[in-house]
């Protein structure tokens, strides 16, 4: 479930796309953690969010706060998405705080994210590396479709219907927003950038 | 998933939406009058429930149906709202370096690997990943059980998949191992050859511990294979509270 992994970009693209997200282990401390997960989410509430949500209930673009909020069991993920690296800096801060004893993991770019986890105090303990795409790679859609492609880990948003998108932006069917915020519907974790989705959006139309 | 003939309008609205382009538009057949009407190939459709929850269809007639075994394989691998039965965990993997902190997992001197066959898009059959469970098993390295993928291997010696589940097609399947981290260099070399042999694509990640001096021995080790770690990546960034001390 590497579903924050593999978001194709360069530095540029990604230094401002970060995902913050709370776990706890099956077979360790999972019992009462679905109270930590609604704590968590109420935390990351305070700051300036791009979306959030759980797989079980949806995402800003298809749910909305209360309900994932309330959604929340001992066995759900929940995710913000978030623009501000100092909003990721104060919420780490404030996690540590809360010492809620679950996981936080944070996607983003490794320079930013370990400069923000030491202004928090904290230290990398586990890392995650993407190595890249192997085989029938010529299958691949192009760069910008596939940045956004990416940002749903499950797959679930299609290149074609970023096409579509980008192709009713050019038309002047759909603002950027618009377009960003139906790429997102399909994405049911609620980790889908849609301002990176817009910036994106502007370069295929 | 289906569309139902008389309620669909061939509209097309359908067609962009789904993750694996299974949905066609079916002309009118002039020799028996029928209507032209979207369709959904069912070979191609890895049942993930993206044409049916976008709400995309005016006439709502995208449906879901009850899958029996091993369709309902397709479903499991590629619809993450559902939870597999195995692992208890909603999507395609399982809490790997996530939970680390917690679980020590992955300890120093090891190095998690994952092959997600048919991500980013492209989509794959079971096959494909079978061909790098067989590549992988004789390197004597340790197969997640907990992962889905390696629940559905009928002979743990040889890697060979339940053979009625291989030409079930889905959005992704994860072959994920942890090996010594001397071992590395031997199992990258036989990751490239998986890739030079499947017919399908796969995201290919690394996990490692970060080391008490900040140095994380599993990029090194990518680095020796040539391999670049990837700028951006995932970060259990410590603050769970460990099962055991690691």
């Amino acid at each position: 479930m590497s579903h924050t992994l593999h978001r194709c970009g360069k530095h540029d693209d990604l230094k401002n796309d970060f995902v913050v997200f709370c776990m706890s282990a099956k077979t360790v401390n999972v019992k009462g953690s679905g109270a930590k997960m609604r704590r968590f989410f109420e935390i990351l509430r305070k700051y300036p969010a791009v979306n959030f949500g759980d797989v079980k209930t949806g995402s800003r673009f298809n749910s909305d706060w209360q309900t994932i909020h309330d959604g929340y069991k001992d066995q759900s993920v929940a995710h913000y998405v978030f623009s501000d690296a100092a909003a990721v800096g104060e919420i780490l801060k404030e996690l540590k705080q809360a010492d809620l004893g679950v996981s936080v993991i944070v996607s983003g770019v490794f320079d930013r994210v370990e400069e923000l986890c030491r202004q928090a105090g904290l230290k990398m303990h586990t890392v995650e590396y993407s190595g890249g795409v192997m085989g029938k790679t010529e299958r691949l859609p192009e760069g910008p479709v596939l940045a956004i492609t990416t940002m749903c880990g499950h797959g679930l948003v299609s290149a074609n219907l970023v096409q579509k998108m980008a192709t009713q932006v050019k038309k002047g069917k759909k603002s950027l927003a618009e377009a960003a915020a139906d790429l997102a519907k399909p994405c049911m974790c609620g980790i889908f950038n849609v301002e990176r989705a817009e910036r994106l959006l502007m370069e295929l139309s | 998933m289906r569309i139902e003939k008389d309620r669909c309008v061939c509209c097309g609205e359908c067609i962009a939406v789904c993750p694996v382009g299974a949905i066609r538009l079916r002309k009118k057949d002039k020799a028996t009058g029928a209507k032209a009407v979207a369709e959904i190939e069912r070979d191609e459709c890895v049942e993930c429930g993206a044409c049916f929850r976008y709400n995309i269809c005016p006439e709502n007639a995208i449906a879901e149906e009850a899958l029996a075994w091993p369709r309902i394989l397709r479903k499991a691998f590629s619809d993450p709202v559902y939870t597999h039965e195995g692992t208890d965990i909603p999507g395609r993997g399982t809490e790997e370096m996530k939970t680390n902190d917690v679980t020590g997992r992955f300890k120093d001197g090891y190095v998690g690997i994952g092959l997600e066959f048919g991500r980013p898009g492209i989509g794959t059959r079971f096959r494909e990943a079978e061909k790098a469970i067989k590549k992988l098993v004789p390197l004597g390295v340790h197969l997640e059980p907990n992962n889905p993928l390696t629940q559905l291997i009928a002979n743990p010696h040889t890697g060979e998949l339940k053979p009625e589940i291989l030409d079930e097609r889905v959005l992704s399947t994860i072959v994920e191992a942890i090996i010594p981290l001397d071992k590395f260099q031997q199992v990258m070399a036989a990751v490239r050859e998986i890739a030079a042999e499947v017919d399908t694509v796969f995201s290919f990640d690394v996990i490692g511990k970060v080391a008490p001096d900040g140095s994380i021995p599993a990029a090194q080790e990518m680095q020796k294979a040539g391999l670049t770690p990837s700028i951006n990546g995932k970060v259990n960034v410590g603050l769970g509270r460990p099962s055991f001390p690691f």
